[in-house]
This record gives structure tokens, C-alpha cells and sequence, in this order.
């Protein structure tokens, strides 16, 4: 009983040293939330009709979006279905406000060329004139086909077919576009088109654009838009292979302007020479499947190629979106100054020592020396909080804001309180005529018992608060839960093991706790 | 009486206090309080801010530039009705601040009105702070809240009627509401602006009050338990439990007030974070509530609903004071000690059904034997 005491103090007060020692040495700190540093926020809510994973593709182009203007630490965060976006920072309001507020949307159009882009900086096949070969490398920049992923050798076929023109396809590709870990050869352009386009017969609205495979693709005007799929498309797996299934909408909105589009292409007409059809999302080819059927027309539409699940079922997202375009309304924008985030702060910091200052005045004036169990307790609990919201802010974005401090600091008042429930029970306990040992044994289970239904109440609240509101009282709801749970925590292997072995020490044999004298060994109570 | 031995008993937890006789008058002065806050809801409503009802708030340095009339000027030119508007001027760490609110604009307005007001004070535009809120997210908000509230109502009366009894769930909730109304009031009547941050606040009241108003019922079951053998009234298990817990309370009080009134003095009086001050207020007067109405809101009411019972009923009036109070106490410690002794080998679970075994032993424990090496 005595070592499993010790252990657990000494685990408790190590956990929390290591943490604490790990989270300074390392120098990261919590990230502010703006009222404390200053900077745009922008809240957005989602209009109309909309689709759940729709959604996180809309949140996913926001961030490419956001990641792309430069801000330092950008936080998007979604709560349900409002995404807030934090711009720590940011002077031109207005500017990202029309980054953040666009819709995004989802194209498909025939791919003029492809060719990798040279990560070395345009030294390759010199008797090569096409004008891929020059724009390629500019809009691309080294190093970007290293990042490529196999969604290479992508092939369209209807579901009705079974898909016997495979292996050909896959050849063909290959040839256009390496498959990824072979060194990508400079500036290649794909056979069947090299010679057909040149500068001046570019249609117009054609552009380069860089595809999730880390290739260019040039692509011609936008000839249909992800409106023409139906809302269901689906990952699925066919032997070992995954693929990806969606549906046409029927008419003139949706199967006559696929059919257009893959006819051209499958008769590789001079505006689809590739065969190729890129899906575009924000500017960014997702995938370029080689189109098998000039009319499809069972309505379903079937993509296969080297996806693993991830790819195909990140397709699949994609195409819901572009099914059901994800409108947002920005329904608050803040931008605070650097200088009054950064007195609210100085305020907030500040106050809370003094607070936790007193609290301690407080505590030794009425207890006395068992008073240091609270300090030491405090202090551990605040490295572990400390930590683990440090931890959270670097991975999940966790930013403290005032109202989160207001939190932390209103929770000095429950943590301290499950002491003084521990302490006056104790007190009765030894007032009773019960001997230091046996009465911290028993006013713990009281003690115990208590805390435990209080701090239930409490994680309640905190609990409902996070999942049912938004905003900052979501953030308050997080702190106050957390520092209830690291109440429990604490009270549980921090301060029943000290107190317990305290009341066994020789140090306490010869003096008395809280002003009462305790009997000695082997007396009985009157 | 001197205040020494005053202290004393209270530190020793045998204050005999009365408190279930003082009810009438404890009801009395929430009554008025609560009567205040329903005339001020009725004939003012709460000050709510432009995160509720949808606006714009810009607030920047008040320079010798930028006064109030300058504010004005800014926002007529711009073709924004004043009669509105909301001006403050607010006292900060490094001088004034000025604040103004007024109804929902659209983007360019609101980007047009910041960048006049920072060329109007010579400084950069980002130095103005800019708040817009559409007045859809403003309800949808107010409306989650609520939809929380009402969520977390349900869940703590079962969660309390499952641990303790639906009567003391139903106390709890009363007393909740108390302080919950009671801090609603305090904003109503001085015109406080309502902010996300005093949602928070009163959030804060809410868990604050349950949490002691369960501190305090785990004392009245555990002595419920206790006398549960002997003919003792509801009125005298609930002075004694109070009585009991009341370092306990006065302690826990003080010791979460004072982050919050160091919070309020500190934080918004010297170093001038306004949007702390009212938040602190509200905090404070939550606190206080939230204690008072434990003691002499809701153990009462317990008493209350649980003297209908036939058991309690029978014995309602016998309420004992001083003395005779401070004798039960001793009844109370010493049964609680052969009780202890008795189930400190069962589960707590089992301790109503073994609440006769404490008849039984009615020695004094025997001493812990020396362990054999």
C-alpha cells in the first residue's frame, strides 16, 4: 500500500515534470487566439444545400486558399458546420475575406498536353520547342514532382463495360506520364500531342495547371462542371483495386454535356488530342483519366486507375462537392489590433498570478504547512495543463483566447475546492478523536466521493457546452473541461498519496494538523 | 461573544446556526431580488450586443483627433444613421480607447469607416479594430445556447436524481435558476452590455452553483444516511449539514473569488482591459449567489419536499437550536465514525441497505493491531 503511494506520487510529479520540462525545452508556446495577438477573423456558415463531406473539401480549399496568400499560422477550425478562419496578423482584411469567401468550384476539361515539370530548371530535350516545355516549368517551379502520387494511369470506363482496354490504356499513359519513383524525365511531352498544338492554336481559356501528381497538364476551355455528376459517388474496391463510381444526372444539365465532352475526347478530336479529361478543383488538376467510351450510356460513370483507398475515396469527396458546390455566408468578421490583443493579455496574465497569489496567501493563513500540498499540487496540475494544451494548439490548432483564460483562471476556484472538501473532512475526522492516520483514510473516501459527483457536474457542463455551441463559449466549454478532468486526476494520485503518507510520516507523529491534537497510538476516542 | 471564539467554532465546523428556520426570510430577500430582475427584463431587457443581434464595432485609440464628434463626422460621411450608434469611450492601459457600434453594414462601409477613422487619429488602419456580425448568426448562436442550456438542465436533474433523489435534483435546478436569474438581473438593471463573453459568465454561475449546491447535498444525504435509524426531523439534517460545510463553503468562496475580484481590480481597473470588467462582475455576483443559495435556497428545499414524506412529516416541527443543535453534532461525528468503521469494508453502493449494522456496533473501534513482522 505504502510503495503503490509512493509510486503514484512520484509517477504524478514526474509526468508532470517531464511534460512541463519537454514543452519549454522544445519552445513551443500556445497560440493565441486573435483577441490576444491581434489580427482577422472570419466566420463562415454554409448556405442552402449542402452535403457533410462536401463540406470538408470546401474547408480543404479554404486552406490551400489561405496557405497560399502567406499569413503566418493560419488557423481553420470547424465547429459543425461553421468554419472559422483565423488570420493571425493579417493587414488587408478585405483581401481575405474575398480569398476565404469564394466558392470553390469543380471543372472538367479536356487536356490539351501533359509533361512533368523539369526539376531542374528547363536543361532538358533541347530540340524541344513546344510551348509546354517553357510555361511548364515557370508555373511549377523545381522540386514538384516529388511530391507525385500515383493517380497516374487513370482510365474511364462505364460500369456496364468490363473495363477489358486496361492494360492498353495503362500503356499508353505510362509512356505520357512516369509513374512515380522513376526520376522524372525532363520536360515530356506527351506523344500523340507533340506537333498538334502549338502557341497560336491554343484555344482560348486554355491554361497550365498543376495536378495533384506533381505533372502539368495544359487544359483547354472548362467544358462541363462537377453539376453534371449526381450527389452519390462512391469509393469502392473491385479485386484488389480501388475505383470510384458516380452517377450522371440525367438531361440536357448533365448527361448531354458529359456525353459532348467525352465523345470529343474519345475520338480525340483536336480539343482533347490526350483523350484526357481533368478534373479541376480550385485550380488544381485532381486527376486526368484517359476517357474509354465516346457516350456513356448506362448514367454511371466509373474511374479506376492505381488509387489506393485514400485517393479514391478523396475523389469521391471531391466529386460530391462538385455535385453540390458548398456556398458559404460570412456571418463574423473581427479584426482586432496587435496592441489591444496584447494588453487583454498582459491584463489576463497578470490578474491570474495575483489571483493565484492570494489563493495561496488564503490557503497557508488558514491551514498552514499542509498548505504546501495545495502549492505543489497547483503547480503540477498546471504543468500538465500547461502541456497538454500547449500540445493540442501545435497539432489540433487549440488556440487560447480570452475567454479561455477567463476559464482557466475561474477553475483555480475548483481546484482549490476539492482541498478544502478533503481538509474539513478531515478536521471532523479528527475532531472526533480518530488518530492522523486513520482519519486521512477515511475523509479521503468522503472527500472522494464528493469531488467526484461535483466534478461530474461540472465535465457535464463543460461536455454539452463544446458539442452544442459555437464560438467562444465553445473555447471556454474546452478549458473548464480540461480542468476538471485534471482535477479528478490530481486529486487521485497527487493529493490522496500525499496526504496519506503525510498522516504516516514521522513528521506528523509529533505535531498536530490543523490545531487539533491527535491521540496517541492506541487511545481511544472519549 | 468575541470573534476569535467565533472563528473558532466555525473553523471546527459547530457554528449552530438556524437555517432551516431562517427560509421564510431567505426566500423573502431572493424574492425581492428575482421580483427586481423580472421588472427589469420586462421594462428594459437585457443591453444586447452586436454578437446577438447582428452590427459592426470598430474600436480604436481616442486621440486628440478622435473624439466622439469625430467618430460621428466619420460615419455620416459615410452615410450611416448616428441617432443609433453606440459611442463609448473606455478607459485603457495606455489611455482612451473609443467605441462605436451600430447596426448590420455592408463589407466596403465597414473597411471605408476603419480606414477614415485611423487616418482621422494618424495611425495605420489595422490599429482599428473591426467586428461584424451577420444578425442570422447572432440568433442562430443565441439559439444554440439555449438549445445547450436546456440540453444540460435535463442531463444534471437525471444525473442528481440518479446519484442523490429527484427531490434534490429538483432543489438544485431551483436554486440554479436563482443565481442564474439573479446575474441576469445585475446586467439588466445596470444596462450591462451582453457579449459571448457574459454567455460565459453566466455559464460559469450555472456550473459554479451546481457544483456547491452538490457539495453540500453529498453532506445532507451522508447525514440523511446517518440518522436515517433515529426520529430526526428534515429540518435539523439539513442545519446540521449546513452547518457543517460551511468553512467548507465560506472557504471554497473566497478562495474562487479572488482570481476573479483580482481579475476585476486588477485586470480592468489598473491595468484597463474593459472587456474583462463586466465579465468579472458578472463572475462575482454569480459566486456569491451561488453559495447563499446552497445554504439557504436549496437544502431548504429539500427539507421542504422531503417533510411531505411520511417518515419526516411525522416529526417536521422538532427543529433544535443551540445547544441541543450543537449535541448532534457530537451524535453525528461519533455515528459517523462507527458507521465508517462498519462499511469501510463494503461498497458504498450496499450503504443504505446496511445502514442497521451501525445499531449494532456501537463501540468505540478498536486500535489498529500491530502489524507481525
Amino acid at each position: 500500500m505504502k510503495r503503490r503511494l509512493f509510486a503514484s506520487l512520484i509517477g504524478i510529479v514526474l509526468v508532470a515534470a517531464v511534460a512541463i520540462g519537454f514543452t519549454v525545452g522544445s519552445g513551443d508556446r500556445p497560440s493565441l487566439g486573435l483577441d490576444l495577438q491581434g489580427g482577422a477573423s472570419i466566420t463562415l456558415q454554409p448556405e442552402g444545400e449542402y452535403d457533410a463531406l462536401a463540406l470538408d473539401v470546401a474547408v480543404e480549399i479554404i486552406r490551400s486558399r489561405v496557405d497560399a496568400i502567406g499569413v503566418a499560422e493560419p488557423e481553420i477550425i470547424r465547429q459543425g458546420d461553421t468554419v472559422v478562419v483565423n488570420l493571425p496578423g493579417v493587414k488587408d482584411q478585405q483581401r481575405a475575406l474575398d480569398i476565404v469567401g469564394r466558392t470553390g468550384d469543380l471543372q472538367l476539361r479536356p487536356v490539351l498536353q501533359s509533361g512533368s515539370v523539369d526539376p531542374t530548371g528547363g536543361t532538358g530535350d533541347t530540340g524541344n520547342t513546344d510551348p509546354v516545355d517553357t510555361t511548364v516549368p515557370e508555373e511549377g517551379g523545381p522540386g514538384e514532382a516529388r511530391g507525385a502520387r500515383p493517380m497516374v494511369d487513370t482510365t474511364v470506363p462505364t460500369t456496364d463495360t468490363t473495363a477489358p482496354t486496361t492494360d492498353t490504356t495503362v500503356a499508353a499513359t505510362d509512356t505520357t506520364v512516369p509513374a512515380p519513383g522513376v526520376e522524372p524525365i525532363d520536360a515530356t511531352v506527351d506523344e500523340e500531342s507533340a506537333g498538334v498544338t502549338t502557341a497560336n492554336d491554343l484555344p482560348e481559356g486554355s491554361e497550365v495547371l498543376l495536378g495533384r501528381d506533381g505533372f502539368a497538364y495544359l487544359v483547354g476551355p472548362v467544358a462541363a462542371t462537377g453539376l453534371v455528376f449526381e450527389n452519390n459517388a462512391s469509393a469502392n474496391i473491385q479485386g484488389s483495386s480501388w475505383s470510384v463510381v458516380v452517377q450522371l444526372r440525367g438531361g440536357a444539365e448533365g448527361e448531354d454535356i458529359w456525353n459532348a465532352l467525352t465523345s470529343r475526347c474519345f475520338s480525340r478530336d483536336t480539343t482533347c488530342p490526350t483523350a484526357q479529361v481533368a478534373i479541376v478543383l480550385d485550380g488544381e488538376v485532381i486527376s486526368a483519366p484517359v476517357v474509354q467510351e465516346a457516350v456513356f450510356t448506362g448514367g454511371e460513370v466509373q474511374i479506376t486507375g492505381d488509387f489506393t483507398e485514400q485517393d479514391a475515396r478523396d475523389l469521391a469527396k471531391i466529386l460530391e462537392f462538385g455535385a453540390v458546390p458548398v456556398k458559404f455566408e460570412v456571418s463574423q468578421v473581427q479584426t482586432v489590433s496587435p496592441t489591444l490583443g496584447s494588453d487583454s493579455l498582459r491584463a489576463a496574465i497578470i490578474s491570474g498570478l495575483v489571483g493565484l497569489a492570494l489563493v495561496f496567501l488564503l490557503m497557508l493563513a488558514y491551514y498552514r504547512f499542509v498548505a504546501v500540498i495545495v502549492f505543489v499540487g497547483l503547480a503540477v496540475s498546471i504543468s500538465l495543463q500547461f502541456s497538454i494544451i500547449t500540445y493540442l494548439s501545435k497539432t489540433n490548432g487549440l488556440a487560447l483566447s480570452l475567454s479561455g483564460i477567463a476559464g482557466i483562471i475561474v477553475s483555480i476556484g475548483i481546484a482549490v475546492d476539492s482541498y478544502i472538501v478533503f481538509f474539513e473532512r478531515l478536521k471532523d475526522e479528527l475532531a472526533s478523536g480518530r488518530s492522523l492516520r486513520n482519519s486521512a483514510q477515511r475523509s479521503f473516501e468522503g472527500a472522494w466521493r464528493t469531488v467526484l459527483a461535483a466534478d461530474t457536474v461540472s465535465f457535464l457542463a463543460a461536455a454539452v457546452l463544446w458539442w452544442l455551441t459555437v464560438g467562444s463559449v465553445r473555447g471556454f466549454a474546452f478549458f473548464l473541461g480540461l480542468a476538471t478532468l485534471a482535477d479528478v486526476v490530481i486529486v487521485w494520485f497527487f493529493t490522496r498519496p500525499a496526504m496519506l503518507l503525510l498522516a504516516r510520516s514521522k513528521f506528523m507523529a509529533t505535531r498536530s494538523m490543523f490545531g487539533i491534537k491527535q491521540p496517541k497510538t492506541g487511545e481511544v476516542a472519549p | 461573544m468575541s470573534i476569535g471564539s467565533a472563528f473558532g467554532r466555525l473553523y471546527r465546523g459547530e457554528t449552530t446556526v438556524d437555517y432551516y428556520g431562517k427560509r421564510k426570510p431567505a426566500f423573502l430577500v431572493s424574492g425581492v431580488f428575482l421580483l427586481a430582475t423580472v421588472v427589469a427584463l420586462v421594462l428594459g431587457g437585457l443591453n444586447l450586443g452586436i454578437d446577438f443581434k447582428g452590427g459592426v464595432a470598430w474600436e480604436g485609440p481616442a486621440t486628440a483627433t478622435l473624439d466622439q464628434d469625430a467618430v460621428r463626422e466619420v460615419l455620416e460621411a459615410n452615410g450611416i444613421d448616428t441617432s443609433n450608434a453606440k459611442l463609448q469611450t473606455l478607459q485603457g492601459i495606455d489611455g482612451e480607447r473609443i467605441r462605436v457600434q451600430v447596426g448590420d453594414q455592408p463589407d466596403e462601409v465597414r473597411v471605408a469607416v476603419q480606414k477614415a477613422l485611423a487616418e482621422k487619429a494618424g495611425i495605420e488602419s489595422q490599429e482599428v479594430s473591426v467586428a461584424a456580425v451577420s444578425s442570422s448568426w447572432g440568433r442562430s448562436i443565441t439559439l444554440k445556447a439555449i438549445r445547450a442550456l436546456l440540453v444540460f438542465f435535463v442531463l444534471v436533474s437525471l444525473y442528481i436524481a440518479w446519484r442523490f433523489e429527484w427531490k434534490m435534483a429538483l432543489a438544485a435546478i431551483a436554486a440554479m435558476a436563482h443565481d442564474v436569474l439573479i446575474s441576469v438581473g445585475v446586467y439588466a438593471i445596470f444596462r450591462f452590455e451582453v457579449t459571448p463573453a457574459t454567455v460565459v459568465a453566466f455559464l460559469t454561475i450555472l456550473g459554479y452553483s451546481l457544483y456547491d449546491t452538490v457539495v453540500v447535498f453529498d453532506k445532507v444525504r451522508e447525514n440523511i444516511d446517518r440518522f436515517a435509524t433515529s426520529k430526526m426531523s428534515m429540518g435539523n439534517i439539513v442545519n446540521v449539514s449546513s452547518n457543517q460545510v460551511l468553512a467548507r463553503s465560506l472557504n471554497t468562496t473566497l478562495s474562487s473569488a479572488l482570481p476573479v475580484i483580482s481579475l476585476l481590480v486588477v485586470g480592468s481597473y489598473i491595468m484597463g482591459a474593459t472587456n474583462l470588467q463586466e465579465f468579472a462582475i458578472a463572475l462575482l455576483v454569480g459566486m456569491l449567489t451561488g453559495t447563499y443559495s446552497s445554504i439557504f435556497i436549496a437544502t431548504p428545499l429539500v427539507a421542504i419536499l422531503k417533510n411531505r414524506e411520511p417518515k419526516y412529516a411525522a416529526v417536521a416541527g422538532a427543529v433544535a437550536q443551540g445547544a441541543e443543535m450543537a449535541a448532534l453534532f457530537e451524535h453525528t461525528t461519533t455515528r459517523a465514525a462507527q458507521k465508517a468503521a462498519a462499511e469501510s469494508q463494503v461498497s458504498r453502493e450496499s450503504s443504505v441497505l446496511k445502514n442497521t449494522s451501525s445499531n449494532v456496533l456501537t463501540h468505540p473501534p478498536r486500535p489498529r493491531k500491530r502489524r507481525r513482522r
